[in-house]
């Protein structure tokens, strides 16, 4: 092969070039095509699946799992892991089963509005996702370490609160003022899910942040390279820690979208949710080494994991299949990755080489 | 070193502090417990020992073990396997080497815990067995387990008669590695193949879990909203159909019925939302056991058979208040 | 095989290598002659140690091929290289400081009893054998992490010798040597080619590296451009074929207008951040003025890196004072820092300097991104205005702000790190070897724009370890060795010999003796 790349014409070696950067672009719109196969095979199969109804609420699916992957993609960005998040979901419904069920305050019982729940809910996630960051930068733990620790941690403080049992009935009681827990499970501002309106807000809010302020910038360089953007005088402790804050805060978000659509708080919830949100991360190409990484693959990601869940159940396909298939495709879409840098790569060498022939 | 070292101790510590102090008092640590004052002259110790608390039919089956024994003047030891058959072999060393009385057990696997309960036995430790069988016979002192096929067949012939024989269903089924899966879902299956009518549209495993079931109970709404019919392997899912039923405006025409009789399903059977569930008589079960533990603890003997089961009882909107925490009241 | 003037045993035919959008080389044809030590000249960047990757099978050709025994052979691996009797000593030492001497020197090669497991009791007289050869005392079963850096690079050349091949690649193997050191290794050289064994060497010591070889080679900006027999030439013709041209051109004569003191050091003490129980930096002090560049040369392991590295707060030192215009600098980390005017182009721009996951702006922007802040966001008119002047002047050969960083040469990477330090708009400029791995023409273009900043009033100081740049850059040059100042000279003032007198002479007198101790 080498030998022919030798004695290539300029032209050939032009065209080569040009055949690779294509591919290229092939391999970028990689999740978007996996997507839109999967709509195409499911819609031809079922008549039920491609209605806008059930596109509603396929997305509302996805809404939980993409509003968690949000805040792992900025996790991942840095290159680091969150696996506390699937915890957190549970360890945020929790709370907010204790709260809707009344605070003993000194003998007396207050009920907090259901505004005051969802933000002590969103604080709870934020202060267990500050602790995966201060044991990441100050005390210098492994990502995976850490946030594998507060998996156990925050799953067993869930457990403590609800002494494992399930909260029912979080609807609220009109005399004590603290209704409107539903609604953001089963609300349906103009039209669509609460939860998808989550999603779309919250999606918007990470791309201005990626895209346009100097925290995204920061991000994208230290999960690119550490030691440059911290010569660079970008605060990396602050991002790293920043991140899990943020993710955190998502999973609690989450958390509370399940507990309001099931108007009950299991302490269990969210189990094995933080290996949903990674493969949605990385089936929307980020790298897990960091630096790399995008919403809208992210999302696409989401919905790829979601579609592909919900149209195996509408095929009727059986669930140890579902869990097959769905091993596959994320193991198809990394090696995918893989290809593409590879690819690129390639395309760069190729285009240097036929960008020097040119001269001679 | 040190400093950082303590550092980390103290963070730490504060996290578990703080997680415990949230916990509004919290639940009983599932280690062992003497009771003060129980410490009578019949004394010794039988060890309880469960699938996690965290699901409240094995909490109530563990409690009323508890109580039924100290009752009795025993001191107890509560623990959890977490279905994790290692770590019930070592509850068990840990029972043996305590010298118990008894062990009450409700095994982490019918063929991984053979080998555990005869290390027992031959130490010296009789073993009852509660909630689940284990594949041998001759090694436990008792084995008493609710009858789930009679369970099942008992929810579907209320589930089948409230559908008056006919109508579009869905099942929702348990992890389907579990046994207790299977034989709730033939149960179900034996009854309801009898009507030609009934007709399944759907048939799930929704891994015992309340989100799954909701999940997919939406998704299956989206293929067909004629449905008259949800069956469920136990009660979260039951309840996470009923929540989906309820976003979708359906509930009103849909019989759903589930299996356990766990609290919550009853209070929603109380308020129209379910059709009825089988009720395991976990506290029966249980209390069952330690009696006869006691019995032999005394005797030598049970006076029983090895194999006992104990029926479900249907719950259903007409009896529902007179069932508590997995028994009658 | 015997005969000195048998045909090559190893050629790399017409081969080219790219890297990103890099040339490191255009289609070079390099013989390797047996029994005869073939020195390859180039300065940094001109591709040598590219060619001997390829060479070594660490790294594939691009385009063109390697002959082995006059037939092309394919190596791909430095394992499937050494099989065929190819050893290479690397530039950057590839030890496990973790392992042992003997578990280093056989590594993946272990020896093997007759049941399979490693018999050490072999291992360890080999590796006594090739120790004695080298004269070099450390203990076989010592860890390589506790030998100090010279001792390390002598078991790298013990690794190679052990495994007894055809062709021996040597990319700079005394960079971290004594003088005595030296000897013996060219000593055990000389035994290696009358045995017939092929050498190959690259080293920045031209006239060590003359001494030794009896062909010269030089390579420049990827290109093979002067061939020679070591006895026909002399070190001002290999410079003349390295540089390619008038060294006036290259280092640009220059009038220094110094103003107030800008930087003020201390006795400043930095421990190695590696060896914690080692000084990097020994109570060093030194002033740069405004306008004024300050030269800092000091051989491999002198402490230059770790001196800016805690000028520029990324190090904390010991002990020491730095004075920023007379005001106490303490304390403060990079950010700070940077934001009171004191930058630093690190040496590695590959792991300090670029995110190579970003584009050209937003690597030139990232530094100064705060200064572009409008509400809570990046202006981005701002941002693409300041990446754009920054582009220009700098100098940077790019196809915009929006390129791939990877697509740029080493020489347009380097001035994209040396324009993100300037976009801060600092008072002091830190610059670690900002010629490494930079072709000649990006050389110049640095040069002088550190010549150009200095004009403007900056207190520019870098370090270097070329000797010629040393001699010809800085308006005043600090000869550092084991951390300790050991010189400081006016340009002018010094000759190249003298000038390696001083570093070597710094290294000995410098060392301190109980930690030779603890060493050996």
């Amino acid at each position: 092969m080498t030998a022919t790349a030798t004695t290539a014409p300029p032209e050939q070696a032009a065209a080569r070039a040009r055949r690779l950067s294509l591919l290229n672009v092939a391999f970028e719109l990689r999740a978007f095509i996996a997507l839109a196969v999967l709509i195409v095979i499911f819609g031809v199969l079922s008549d039920s699946f491609l209605t806008v109804p059930n596109l509603i609420t396929m997305t509302k699916h996805v809404a939980i799992n993409a509003v968690i992957a949000l805040g792992m993609l900025l996790v991942i960005l840095k290159g680091g892991i969150d696996l506390s998040v699937g915890s957190i979901v549970g360890l945020s419904g929790v709370v907010a089963g204790e709260l809707l069920g009344g605070l003993h305050v000194g003998g007396v019982i207050a009920y907090p509005p259901v505004w005051v729940v969802i933000v002590l809910c969103v604080t709870v996630g934020m202060a267990v996702g500050g602790v995966n960051g201060l044991l990441v930068t100050r005390f210098n733990v492994a990502p995976f370490i850490a946030t594998l620790g507060m998996l156990y941690v925050a799953r067993g403080a869930a457990m403590l609160i609800s002494d494992g049992a399930t909260y029912p009935n979080l609807g609220g009681n009109p005399s004590l003022g603290n209704t409107g827990f539903g609604l953001l499970g089963s609300g349906r501002p103009l039209g669509l899910p609460t939860s998808i309106w989550i999603m779309i807000v919250l999606a918007a809010v990470v791309v201005l942040l990626l895209a346009k302020s100097p925290f995204g910038r920061w991000l994208y360089a230290t999960g690119g390279n550490e030691r440059a953007a911290d010569l660079s005088g970008v605060p990396i402790r602050r991002v790293k820690t920043l991140v899990y804050v943020i993710s955190g805060a998502c999973a609690a978000v989450a958390g509370l979208i399940i507990a309001s659509e099931l108007t009950s708080a299991a302490p269990q919830a969210g189990e094995t949710y933080e290996l949903n949100a990674i493969a949605a991360v990385v089936i929307g190409g980020a790298a897990l080494s960091g630096g790399r990484g995008t919403v809208r693959g992210t999302l696409v990601g989401a919905f790829v994991i979601g579609f592909l869940a919900d149209g195996l159940v509408i095929l009727g396909v059986s669930t140890f299949w579902q869990i097959l298939i769905k091993g596959a495709v994320i193991i198809l879409a990394v090696m995918l990755d893989q290809g593409q840098q590879r690819f690129k790569r390639r395309g760069a060498a190729a285009a240097a080489v036929a960008a020097s022939k040119e001269h001679h | 070193m040190p400093p950082y070292r303590r550092l980390l101790t103290l963070a730490l510590s504060l996290v578990i502090g703080s997680a415990a102090l949230t916990a509004c008092g919290g639940g009983d640590q599932p280690a062992a417990s003497a009771p003060a004052g129980t410490a009578g002259a019949a004394g010794g110790l039988i060890a309880i020992i469960t699938p996690s608390h965290d699901n409240p039919f094995f909490k109530a089956e563990a409690d009323a073990a508890k109580a039924k024994a100290e009752s009795l003047g025993y001191q107890t030891s509560v623990a959890s396997h977490d279905d994790d058959p290692n770590k019930q072999s070592e509850l068990i060393d840990a029972a043996i080497s305590r010298q118990a009385k008894a062990i009450i057990l409700d095994n982490a696997g019918a063929d991984a815990s053979i080998g555990p309960v005869r290390k027992a036995a031959e130490g010296g430790v009789p073993v009852f067995l509660i909630d689940r069988e284990i594949n041998a016979t001759g090694i436990a002192k008792a084995q008493i387990v609710s009858n789930n096929s009679q369970g099942a067949q008992l929810v579907a012939q209320s589930f089948t008669e409230a559908m008056k024989t006919k109508g579009n269903y869905v099942e929702l089924v348990g992890k389907e590695s579990d046994t207790n899966a299977s034989v709730r879902s033939k149960g179900f299956a034996d009854v309801i193949s009898q009507y030609p009518d009934m007709k399944a549209v759907a048939k799930e495993s929704a891994n015992w879990d309340q989100q799954e079931a909701f999940t997919k109970m939406e998704t299956i709404i989206q293929k067909s909203r004629d449905i008259q019919g949800v069956i469920a392997g136990n009660d979260t899912m039951a309840l996470g159909a009923v929540a989906a039923l309820k976003a979708a405006g359906l509930l009103d025409k849909v019989t759903v019925v589930g299996f356990d009789g766990s609290p919550d399903a009853i209070a929603a059977i109380k308020a129209g939302e379910m059709h009825a569930t089988a009720l395991q008589p976990a506290a029966l079960g249980a209390t069952s056991a330690v009696e006869q533990a006691d019995q032999f603890i005394k005797t030598g003997k049970t006076g029983k058979e090895e194999k006992q089961s104990i029926d479900c009882e249907l719950v259903t909107a007409d009896n529902a208040d007179e069932f508590g925490v997995f028994a009658r009241k | 095989m015997t005969a000195p003037t048998a045909g090559p045993v190893l050629r790399a035919c017409e081969v080219t290598k790219v890297y990103g959008g890099t040339h490191a080389l255009k289609g070079v044809d390099f013989p390797v002659t047996p029994g005869r030590v073939t020195a390859l000249f180039g300065e940094n960047g001109a591709g040598k140690s590219t060619l001997m990757k390829i060479l070594a099978g660490i790294e594939q050709p691009t385009t063109g091929h390697v002959e082995l025994d006059g037939r092309p052979v394919r190596l791909q691996s430095s394992r499937h290289a050494a099989d065929q009797g190819i050893a290479i000593i690397h530039q950057e030492l590839s030890l496990c400081p973790n392992l042992s001497v003997q578990d280093n020197l056989f590594l993946a090669r272990e020896v093997r009893t007759g049941f399979g497991a490693v018999d050490r009791k072999a291992q360890r007289r080999a590796t006594q054998a090739v120790l004695d050869r080298l004269e070099e005392h450390a203990d076989p079963d010592g860890l390589v992490g506790d030998l100090r850096l010279g001792q390390q690079q002598v078991v790298e050349i013990a690794r190679a010798l052990l495994q007894e091949a055809r062709v021996l690649i040597m990319d700079e193997p005394t960079s971290a040597l004594t003088a005595p050191e030296v000897e013996v290794l060219f000593r055990v050289i000389r035994e290696l080619t009358a045995a017939g064994v092929a050498v190959v060497y690259i080293s920045h010591h031209l006239d060590e590296a003359l001494d030794i070889a009896d062909d010269v080679v030089v390579l420049r900006d990827g290109l093979l451009v002067a061939t020679a027999r070591a006895g026909e030439v002399d070190i001002r013709w290999i410079v003349e074929q390295m540089v390619g041209r008038d060294q006036d051109t290259l280092f640009p004569d220059r009038e220094p207008v110094l103003g107030e003191e800008a930087l003020t050091v201390r006795d400043l003490t930095v421990a190695d951040p590696a060896v914690p129980d080692r000084l990097a930096v020994d109570g060093l002090s030194l002033t740069v003025r405004a306008g004024e560049i300050v030269g800092v040369y000091g051989l491999m392991g002198a402490g230059r890196t770790e001196l800016l590295e805690a000028l520029a707060g990324r190090l904390r030192p010991v002990s020491g004072r730095v004075l920023l215009a007379g005001t106490p600098l303490d304390g403060p980390g990079i950010r700070e820092r940077i934001e009171r005017g004191v930058v630093l182009v690190p040496e590695d721009r590959q792991r300090d300097g670029l995110v190579q996951t970003m584009s050209v702006g937003q690597n030139l922007s990232l530094a100064a991104l705060g200064t572009f802040v409008r509400g809570l966001f990046v202006s981005q008119p701002r941002e693409h205005a300041a990446v754009a002047r920054a582009i220009t002047d700098v100098t940077v050969k790019t196809s915009g702000a929006t390129a791939a960083i990877g697509s740029l040469s080493g020489g347009n990477q380097q001035k994209v790190v040396i324009g993100k330090a300037l976009l801060t708009g600092p008072r002091v400029l830190l610059l670690d070897e900002p010629s490494r791995g930079v072709d000649v023409g990006a050389k110049a273009d640095i040069f002088e724009l550190m010549a150009a900043q200095a004009r403007h009033g900056l207190a520019v100081l870098f370090t270097t370890s070329d000797a010629e740049e040393a001699l010809h850059i800085p308006d005043r040059l600090l000869v550092l060795a084991r951390g300790a100042l050991v010189g400081e000279f006016r340009r002018g003032e010094l000759t190249r010999e003298e000038l390696m007198r001083v570093s070597d002479g710094g290294i000995q007198a410098g060392f301190p003796a109980g930690h030779q101790d603890g060493a050996g």
